[in-house]
């Protein structure tokens, strides 16, 4: 395909992306929904069948900096037309927040290899620091953001010692152990809240206070618009910074501790070096990410940050493709809104999940969009 | 001073001594050609030396530096690399990754020149593109080509030409090739070996140690034979003085040697 053709299917795609996106969450009523879900998947389906879909992402990935940046205004394009909905607001609030987390996990798992099985405490560290750091009036709440992510990073040294065991069945047994302990932790603890938690304080940037609703000038709107339009920059940098770690020598390093130890070691790669400084990274954005969703959603308690959301932030991830940034972003969207709208699924939806991640192994091994191959000397994308 | 000696080492796991009471000295410029029948400890010496694995006994000295404990890295900077007896690239990555990895020492990987400003790293990746271009184009003339194709989608003779090529581009003092025709056909050997030899190295040809079942490889290009046979230096000398020794004939031949 010819530059110009690719420029207009990734205008095509974004466009056809953000009217989905906004009809799905627009969709109330539960046959419209399963529809859309079976259109989609059908349409899906076809364009991999017909080869359709491997030409547009390799059109996509060619343009990627374009890519984004429409992304990017697709999603405040989707922001603005939800501005007064406060559920849809929060639901992409809740989409951005966990993106976050996993492109934290993705670091982690998906470039070197280091297995996390507590994703979600990590995420809760970061949520509940900032809570009582700020109920105790200690900190503004942008240093509560950031010592969110501290602290996460500074919890996750503990269990450095255990991580950097090379067998990875030990080093994931040590993470569910802590995943448990983080929760029963939490409930028994009455300082924390025990089990009904903890009311979280709003954000605030500027001396704007995120918890009140939106006036700016004509525009009226949810108080979860400033949320999240502040987490959707942040997560933007996130993500170039992650994108960039990946196509750099850092990323090689990753990629060659996660592929052989051994023969890495014989390169002078400090195999110590590059797991911490994944593992930490990892956790710092899961803590900073679960301080935004904390703030936001205004109320936390153990529930928010069960092992079992700790399997969701990994199947998020094998489902989006292990090690791409962007199939982390598409799966966290399905796998936040889709027991959402099928309400009546939601007892069923662990179910659900452990259906979508067998599916995917048995069709799609590699995700919904498999990492690429990296051409670290290719120009810079994101 | 030799480049690398080692003397009295010897590797045991459990009863079995894959290397007993070894003595090497490799001085610059050499090619030696190690040899011995299966499970002798050719790939076990390599192991030693490259920190896989700690020696029982003995001692390991690089260019005056006592490496006998080190752990694989601190020898890699002292300027010992190596290829493996079964190829261990790492397939998902292109052949330019794969031989970047055998230059890691060399590399910044700080986070501010990694991420934040690339302009520098750019110019690196540009520069090492070409430098490993050339490196490849010495080797074989197609391969540069394929410089940006993930190694799994080449030949098996191939991947053994990135497999020397990683070896190479950390610029090290001594090289150890472990069966590098392992799995190709007398013809590739042939030409491989014939690049090999070809090759120029930019001026700072490194110490090889050779392992390799082929006799007429060894012939080609070793200025010294070591003969292993149960983790014993057997003999050593000129490949002539090695073949003609009636006690290897007889190793070779699967005959007890007392
Ligand atoms: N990690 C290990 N644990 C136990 N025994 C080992 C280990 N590594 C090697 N050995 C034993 O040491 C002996 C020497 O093995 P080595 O691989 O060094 O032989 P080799 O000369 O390279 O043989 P080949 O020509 O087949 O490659 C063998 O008997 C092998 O079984
Ligand atoms: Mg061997």
């Amino acid at each position: 395909m010819d530059r110009s053709r690719e420029i207009f299917v990734c205008l095509l795609s974004a466009m056809a992306l953000l009217v989905f996106s906004v009809v799905f969450l627009l969709a109330e009523d539960e046959t419209v929904i399963g529809s859309y879900m079976v259109g989609g998947a059908v349409l899906l389906w076809i364009m991999v069948r017909m080869g359709v879909y491997e030409k547009v992402i390799t059109a996509v990935s060619h343009h990627e900096r374009l890519w984004a940046s429409l992304v990017f205004i697709a999603a405040l394009i989707l922001l603005f037309f939800f501005r007064d909905n406060h559920y849809c607001l929060f639901l992409v609030g809740t989409i951005f927040c966990y993106t976050i987390a996993v492109l934290g996990l993705n670091v982690q798992l998906g470039y070197t290899g280091v297995i996390n099985f507590s994703a979600a405490s990590f995420f809760g560290v970061g949520g509940y620091t900032a809570g009582m750091l700020l109920n105790q009036g200690l900190v503004p709440p942008f240093a509560a953001f950031i010592l969110g992510g501290v602290m996460a990073g500074l919890v996750g040294c503990v269990l450095l010692l255990p991580v950097l065991r090379t067998s990875g069945h030990y080093s994931a047994l040590v993470t569910m152990a802590f995943a448990l302990l983080f929760n029963v932790f939490l409930e028994v603890n009455e300082s924390f809240g025990g089990p009904q938690g903890i009311a979280v304080p709003s954000f605030s940037l500027f001396g704007v206070d995120f918890g009140s609703d939106v006036e700016w000038g004509s525009i009226t709107g949810s108080f979860y618009l400033r949320y999240d339009l502040f987490i959707l920059v942040f997560l933007a940098i996130v993500f170039i910074m992650v994108r960039r770690v990946e196509r750099s020598w850092m990323g090689l390093a990753m990629d060659a501790v996660r592929l052989d130890e051994t023969a890495s070691a014989c390169f002078g790669i400090n195999i110590v070096r590059w797991k911490v400084t994944a593992f930490t990274m990892g956790n710092v954005l899961m803590g900073m990410a679960g301080a935004l969703y904390a703030m936001m959603l205004a109320y936390i308690s153990p529930a928010n940050f069960t092992f079992s959301d700790s399997l969701l932030f990994l199947s998020i991830l094998l489902l989006g493709g292990m090690g791409n940034c962007w199939g982390v972003l598409l799966a966290t969207s399905i796998m936040v809104v889709l027991p959402e709208k099928l309400q009546f699924i939601q007892e069923y939806r662990y179910l659900l999940y452990s259906l979508l991640v067998l599916l995917m192994i048995v069709y799609r091994p590699m995700g919904l969009l498999p990492r690429r191959t990296r051409v670290v000397t290719s120009e810079d994308v994101a | 001073m030799s480049l690398l000696s080692c003397t009295g080492l010897t590797m045991r796991f459990g009863g079995l001594a894959a290397l007993n009471k070894l003595d090497v000295h490799v001085e610059e410029g050499d090619v030696i050609g190690l040899v011995g029948p299966n499970g002798s400890g050719k790939t076990t010496f390599f192991n030693v030396l490259t920190g896989i694995y700690t020696p029982s006994e003995g001692r390991i000295v690089f260019d005056g530096q006592d490496i006998t404990a080190k752990t694989p890295q601190e020898i890699c900077r002292a300027g010992i690399a190596r290829t493996f007896q079964r190829s261990r690239l790492c397939l998902e990555l292109t052949v330019f990754d794969n031989v970047m990895m055998g230059n890691s020492k060399n590399l910044n990987l700080g986070f501010w020149h990694n991420v934040i400003r690339r302009k520098a790293f750019f110019q690196e990746c540009r520069d090492d593109e070409a430098r490993i271009r050339l490196m490849l184009k010495a080797l074989n003339p197609t391969l540069a080509d394929k410089i940006r194709k993930p190694v799994g989608e080449l030949s098996m003779i191939d991947r053994r030409r990135v497999e020397i090529c990683r070896a190479l581009t950390g610029r090290p003092r001594l090289l150890l090739l472990d069966e590098p025709s392992a799995g190709m056909t007398q013809d590739e050997t042939r030409q491989l070996m014939d690049e090999l030899v070809a090759m120029e190295f930019e001026g700072n040809r490194p110490s090889i140690i050779l392992i390799e079942h082929e006799m007429s490889v060894i012939k080609r290009i070793s200025t010294r034979c070591i003969v292993l046979n149960f983790g014993r230096k057997l003999c050593e000398g000129s490949y002539d003085e090695v073949t003609s020794n009636p006690v290897v004939q007889q190793a070779y031949l699967g005959t007890e040697v007392v």
